[in-house]
C-alpha cells in the first residue's frame, strides 16, 4: 500500500479525501493547521519548510501521492491568508516534496475551483503568481484591497486557483517526464460546515450556479464526490492522465462555457 | 400570447423559470452576440439547461434586454446587455412545436 500526504485533510473534501485513501489501506499523513499529523501553518514560509522537512524525515524512500487541498475561500475575510495559502502554500508544498514523488513516480493533486471558468478573477494578479511569484509584493498590493468586499475576496480567490491550475498545466510536462504526474481538480460549491449555516441570502447566490446533477433539488456537491476523483487521480488507474485541470462540478461549467471544448 | 412575446416577456422580468417552460423538452437557445462582448457564444440545449443557465445569468447580472420590441410573429429587437456591454440584438423564434412550445430560438446582432 502506499503512502500519501494530504494538506487540509481535517475537515470537508480533505477529510473525505484522507478517509477513503484509509480505506483503500493506504497510509496517510494530513498536513493541517489543527488536527493533523503535521500541524503547520501553510500560509507562511516557515510553516511550509517544517511540513516538507517532515515529509522528508518521516518517508526519505518518497511518497506515492501528494495531494494539495489546503485553502480558504473568497469569504474569510482575509486577502493576505488568500493568496498565501492558497497558492503560495499549495506551490511550496508540491515543489517541496517533489523529489519524494520522484523516488516513487507518484501524483500530485491540486484542489482549484471550478469558478476558474467563470471570469471573476484578476489576470493581473495571475500573472503575478505566475510569471513573477513574489509573495511579498502581491501581498503588498493586496494589503491596500478593501478586504470587507466580498467580491474582492472572490476575485482574489478566483485568481490564486485561476494561477493553480496554470501552474499545474505549465509544470506538468516536465514533472511527467520525470516520472510525477500532476493534475488538479475543480469542484463546485460543496457542502461544508460553512455552507450549512450561510444566510439565505448567501444560499441564494450558491443557488445561482446551478449544478445539473442535483437539478430542483437546491442543494450542493457533497464532499465524496470531489474526493473519489482526488483518489482517482492520486492512484495508478489515473496513470494517462497528466496536466488534466477535471471539473467535478456536476456539469456547471459545460453549463455555463459548453463551447470551450479545450 | 405569441411565443416571441412570452420569451420578451420571461427575460424582461427576469424570469428563468417562465423563460425554459417556454421551450421543448429538448428546446435550444443560441445566442450569437456574445462575441462582440468578448464572450463564448451561448448554445444552450434543453429546458432545465435553459432555467439554469438563466438563473445565472440573471442572478449575477450578466444579462438583461432593455427597450424590447416585437417586430412580428417570430421577431423581436432589444438592447442586450451582457454584464454591461449593450449590443442591439434580434431575437427569432425559429421552430415551434404543435404545441407553440419553443424548439429553437436564435439571438443575433443585428
Amino acid at each position: 500500500m502506499g503512502v500519501y500526504a494530504i494538506t487540509g485533510a481535517s475537515s470537508g473534501i480533505g477529510a473525505k479525501t484522507k478517509e477513503l485513501l484509509l480505506q483503500k489501506g493506504h497510509e496517510v499523513i494530513n498536513i493541517d493547521l489543527k488536527g493533523g499529523d503535521i500541524c503547520v501553518n501553510l500560509a507562511t514560509p516557515e510553516g511550509r519548510q517544517t511540513a516538507v522537512d517532515k515529509l522528508h524525515e518521516l518517508h526519505p524512500e518518497g511518497l506515492d501521492g501528494m495531494i494539495c487541498n489546503a485553502g480558504v475561500s473568497g469569504a474569510c475575510g482575509n486577502l493576505e491568508l488568500i493568496i498565501s495559502l492558497n497558492y503560495f502554500g499549495t506551490v511550496a508544498i508540491a515543489k517541496g516534496v517533489y523529489d519524494l514523488l520522484q523516488k516513487k513516480h507518484g501524483s500530485c493533486v491540486v484542489t482549484v475551483s471550478n469558478t476558474i471558468s467563470q471570469g471573476a478573477g484578476r489576470k493581473d494578479i495571475v500573472d503575478l503568481l505566475n510569471n513573477i511569484g513574489d509573495e511579498k509584493r502581491v501581498l503588498s498590493l493586496v494589503s491596500s484591497m478593501d478586504s470587507t468586499n466580498l467580491s474582492v475576496g472572490n476575485s482574489l480567490y478566483v485568481s490564486t486557483k485561476y494561477a493553480l491550475a496554470r501552474w499545474v498545466r505549465r509544470v506538468s510536462a516536465t514533472w511527467a517526464a520525470n516520472g510525477v504526474r500532476i493534475n488538479a481538480v475543480a469542484p463546485g460549491n460543496v457542502h461544508t460546515a460553512m455552507t450549512a449555516t450561510m444566510s439565505t441570502t448567501a444560499k441564494m447566490a450558491l443557488n445561482a450556479l446551478p449544478i445539473p446533477t442535483k437539478y430542483g433539488q437546491e442543494c450542493l456537491m457533497a464532499p465524496e464526490e470531489i474526493a473519489e476523483v482526488m483518489v482517482f487521480l492520486a492512484s495508478d488507474s489515473a496513470r494517462g492522465v497528466n496536466g488534466n485541470i477535471m471539473f467535478v462540478d456536476g456539469g456547471t461549467d459545460a453549463l455555463l462555457n459548453s463551447e470551450k471544448v479545450y | 400570447m405569441r411565443p416571441i412575446e412570452k420569451y420578451v416577456e420571461a427575460m424582461e422580468n427576469k424570469d428563468f423559470a417562465g423563460l425554459a417552460e417556454l421551450f421543448t423538452p429538448d428546446g435550444i437557445l443560441c445566442d450569437y452576440c456574445t462575441t462582440s462582448a468578448s464572450q463564448q457564444e451561448y448554445h444552450i440545449y434543453g429546458k432545465e439547461a435553459i432555467n439554469m443557465f438563466f438563473r445565472n445569468k440573471f442572478g449575477f447580472r450578466r444579462y438583461s434586454i432593455l427597450d424590447a420590441e416585437v417586430v412580428n410573429d417570430e421577431q423581436a429587437e432589444f438592447i442586450a446587455n451582457f454584464g454591461g456591454y449593450n449590443i442591439m440584438a434580434i431575437a427569432t423564434v425559429r421552430e415551434t412545436d404543435e404545441n407553440g412550445l419553443i424548439q429553437r430560438l436564435t439571438v443575433r446582432p443585428k
